[in-house]
């Protein structure tokens, strides 16, 4: 225990010898994750040669803080102008934006960056605890079982459509349809893509989200006449107060940080999963077992938390099948193993021996990125949510330049600059006709994974359908996905009954 | 420990950030009209991936011959449908923009599927590498060997994973399964990562792919080589070579063989550019400086295979010929 303690103080002291790589690295990431269309990933691989002249510790080190921080960046334009930048915080504008409409930005940032970094603090110490029972996740959870998580997921369209049933899985099936454009996984055949080559690869994500969330949000802006924004500039009041509330009200609901974010963590070591499907689950399960479920959606914090502490407990799920089998958990991780395959670092178990600095440097280099991440980032709340003040002639335009550029970064095509405005249109219809954007948009996000896993799972059972039922871990969350589906119904025969 | 010191770190960030801005400046060749702008590559997969590895090794040595930088431009999707698509449809016909793939797998995608270009429009002219198919399984699985796959293959229908359907390593395994008798069932897991990860995870029984991918990670075990010889036994040293020892009658037919191609316009147009892009090649192989770079890719020098027009030319028809033979196999 005492040798352990000693190896452990080591590793901090170790790491900490990186600040000069991590400080840089942590305000790079919130920059990158702010901006819609850049990511953790795609800056790793812009930063490729940077990272491989350094040393394997500092080069991961380095990528580490970049992802981590990202991560956090990504929710600061989803609560203030409604941009999920990334996939992962697609379901933080739910219930941070409207907090955001009614001049609470500062404290819905708040609340967004408490629940990143304590969600994300916890989960790395987690990890660095369970890594050998982690580890083995991945070999329990094939297509099958991945069927049944993906459908928690898109069971969130359900919920969203609550208040109107038939208009809500009207979206979430447009979407899903959305989804299935470009070529299937097993032929190749490509389909519904208009003799588009761009569409090939699958609908872009990034022109999509942008779409949807950002450019729409803008056309609507202008539509009523910008008036919006300044109409709520009284509202917003700016002091530390809003700050300091935002850290309490998080705080309060430590349980709920917790069992979001360890959530996020188990779905993170999945390989093919990650931050999207992450803080789909989460939010969807939050809800159910919420006891105010109505308060969904119109800027609730429970709503917010749970996003945001799922999604950064991804980021530590992700490192741990990649460290001991070699198999990374999502993109990033991914980029980050052809780095360390670079430097000949040999994945395994005992990688944690050999080179404990490799083995747990990554978490702890986590750890301390979020608790720098918690002191660099809370004061700036304040100006963040300055963006809320800027008239609305400015911020509409703003937001529509930003986010094509955005939406053209990620493979560099003109084409998606035009999907994205598609897409804004798409989604300026569907608000004024009443169709929740997120349901449409969870369709194209999880639709294609849900495709890929089913295909598989037929194709490796030569088409049996039974397949599907085929697992005692499978069958078990079946199981577990009935009953979620049913518990907001049965939480309101019980309360009627009382 | 080994630590990059932070003047160090400073350098590298000034050097990437002042090559970033020369990058921008258009690049000017002295000495000659051609070429007179950057070189672009059009490359059919992901960046990151083996293609890119392979190309940037190539390339930075012949951008030192030919006195030029060359501009990788990747354009992922469909089994690499969408990159030579691209590369038709809007690359120059001046010898400056060329297209570096994988002969393998996407000449096999045309077989299964005609693109809409006519494929003599383009031709490889300069082949770098041969890396041979392979076999692998979990160092978990109950098979050892490729014996052992065969008769447990005669027993059940067995899974393996494949990065595509129409990909040499499917194409030998389906010729196996069909000389042998087992019953196999192909999944294609789109790309070597997923590939891996199937068989890793115990999703599928074995898998098969070019042997670079595979040969040094944990937890696998190439067990058969797709190849008349196993220049890499110390690596590879469980894996028989299945072509001989199964009388698969296959040519020789790398799961690895890429090569950069150019469209034939461009060659008629421009005889003399075309001349000096083979020339300036060929001293890519002898240059010590190739053979650094390929190390540092971490592919094996093994594997660096000098092929010009002639070869390409070979490996394509060869390919073409068993992929009709056994289209009705590739298209699943």
């Amino acid at each position: 225990m005492e040798n352990d303690l000693e190896i452990f103080f080591s590793l901090i002291n170790n790491t900490l010898e990186y600040w000069w790589v991590i400080i840089p690295a942590t305000i790079l990431g919130i920059v990158v994750g702010a901006i819609p269309g850049f990511s953790a990933a795609n800056t790793i691989i812009v930063l490729l040669p940077l990272t491989l002249s350094m040393g394997p510790e500092a080069g991961m080190i380095f990528m580490v803080a970049i992802y981590t921080s990202s991560r956090l960046g990504a929710g600061i334009p989803a609560v203030l102008v409604n941009i999920p930048g990334t996939a992962g915080a697609a379901a933080t504008p739910l219930d941070g934006y409207p907090m955001s409409k009614r001049g609470e930005g500062q404290k819905a940032l708040s609340i967004s960056f408490t629940s990143s970094v304590l969600g994300g603090l916890l989960t790395t110490i987690l990890a660095l605890i369970l890594i050998p029972w982690l580890s083995q996740v991945a070999y329990y959870l094939h297509s099958v079982e991945m069927i049944v998580i993906m459908l928690f997921g898109i069971s969130l369209i359900a919920t969203i459509s609550s208040q109107d049933t038939l208009k809500g899985l009207i979206a979430g099936l447009f979407g899903l349809m959305i989804g299935y454009i470009g070529a299937d996984v097993v032929y190749e055949i490509p389909r519904g893509t208009f003799g588009f080559l761009e569409l090939y690869d699958k609908v872009p994500l990034v022109p999509a989200l942008v779409g949807l969330f950002a450019i729409s949000e803008a056309f609507v802006v202008i539509d009523r006449k910008m008036v919006t924004i300044q109409s709520q500039e009284k509202n917003i009041v700016h002091s530390w107060q809003q700050t300091f509330n935002g850290i309490k009200i998080t705080l309060i609901r430590w349980k709920h940080v917790i069992w979001t974010s360890i959530l996020g963590l188990i779905i993170g070591v999945i390989p093919g999963a990650g931050a999207a499907i992450a803080s789909f689950v989460a939010y969807q399960q939050s809800k159910n077992f919420s006891k105010t479920p109505e308060l969904y959606g119109t800027g609730h914090p429970e709503g917010l938390i749970a996003p945001e502490s799922s999604n950064n407990g991804v980021t530590s799920g992700t490192l741990i099948p990649l460290l001991i089998i070699g198999v990374p958990g999502g993109a990033t991780a991914a980029i980050m193993a052809v780095v360390l395959e670079y430097h000949g670092v040999q994945f395994g178990p005992d990688i944690f021996e050999t080179n404990p600095m490799l083995g747990y440097g990554p978490f702890v280099a986590m750890g301390i990125t979020y608790i720098i991440l918690g002191f660099l980032i809370m004061p700036l709340t304040r100006y963040f949510s300055n963006v809320l003040l800027i008239p609305t002639k400015y911020i509409a335009p703003l937001i529509i330049v930003f986010t094509l550029v955005g939406s053209f970064v990620p493979r560099a095509y003109v084409f998606d600059i035009y999907v994205a405005i598609v897409f804004g249109i798409i989604g300026y219809i569907a608000r004024k006709t009443g169709y929740h954007v997120a349901a449409i948009l969870i369709g194209v996000i999880l639709g294609p994974m849900l495709e890929n896993f089913f295909l598989r799972a037929l194709r490796i059972s030569q088409g049996d359908l039974t397949t599907l039922f085929s697992s005692s871990l499978g069958n078990t969350l079946w199981i577990l996905l009935i009953i979620s589906l049913f518990v907001p119904s049965l939480k309101k025969y019980f309360s009627k009954q009382k | 420990m080994n630590k990059l010191k932070r003047r160090k770190f400073l350098q590298y960030s000034t050097a990437i950030a002042a090559g970033s801005i020369v990058g921008s400046i258009p690049s000017i060749a002295f000495g000659s009209n051609f070429p007179s702008r950057k070189m672009q590559a059009y490359i059919p997969t992901r960046a990151g991936g083996g293609a890119d590895r392979n190309f940037r090794a190539f390339s930075g040595v012949w951008s030192k011959h030919l006195g030029i930088k060359f501009e990788p431009k990747f354009y992922p999707g469909a089994s690499g449908r969408v990159g030579y698509e691209t590369y038709m449809d809007k690359a120059s016909d001046d010898c400056h923009d060329l297209i570096f793939g994988n002969m393998g797998p996407e000449v096999l995608n045309w077989v299964v599927k005609k693109p809409t270009f006519d494929l003599n429009a383009y031709k490889y002219f300069i082949q770098v590498d041969a890396d041979p198919g392979s076999i692998f399984i979990s160092t978990k699985s109950k098979m050892k060997t490729v014996e052992d796959v065969i008769a447990e293959g005669k027993k059940r229908t067995l899974t393996v994973a494949t990065s595509r359907l129409a990909h040499p390593a499917s194409l030998g395994i389906l010729v196996l399964a069909q000389k042998t008798g087992m019953k196999i069932n192909l999944i294609p897991l789109s790309g070597g990562k997923n590939t891996r990860n199937g068989v890793l995870t115990g999703e599928t029984d074995l898998g098969v792919l070019p042997s670079t991918t595979v040969m040094k990670r944990k937890g696998l075990n190439v067990i058969g080589l797709f190849d008349e010889k196993n220049v890499l036994k110390k690596k590879m040293p469980n894996a028989i070579l299945v072509n001989t020892e199964y009388k698969l009658g296959l040519p020789p037919l790398p799961a690895g063989a890429r090569a950069f191609g150019i469209k034939t316009s461009a060659i008629e147009k421009h005889p003399e550019r075309y001349k000096k892009l083979i020339n300036s090649a060929k001293k890519v192989f002898t240059d010590e400086a190739y053979k650094k770079a390929v190390v540092k890719s971490k592919a094996p020098l093994e594997f660096i295979s000098e092929g010009y027009e002639k070869e390409c030319k070979a490996y394509v028809e060869n390919i073409t010929k068993v992929g009709q033979e056994y289209r009705s196999l590739l298209s699943g």
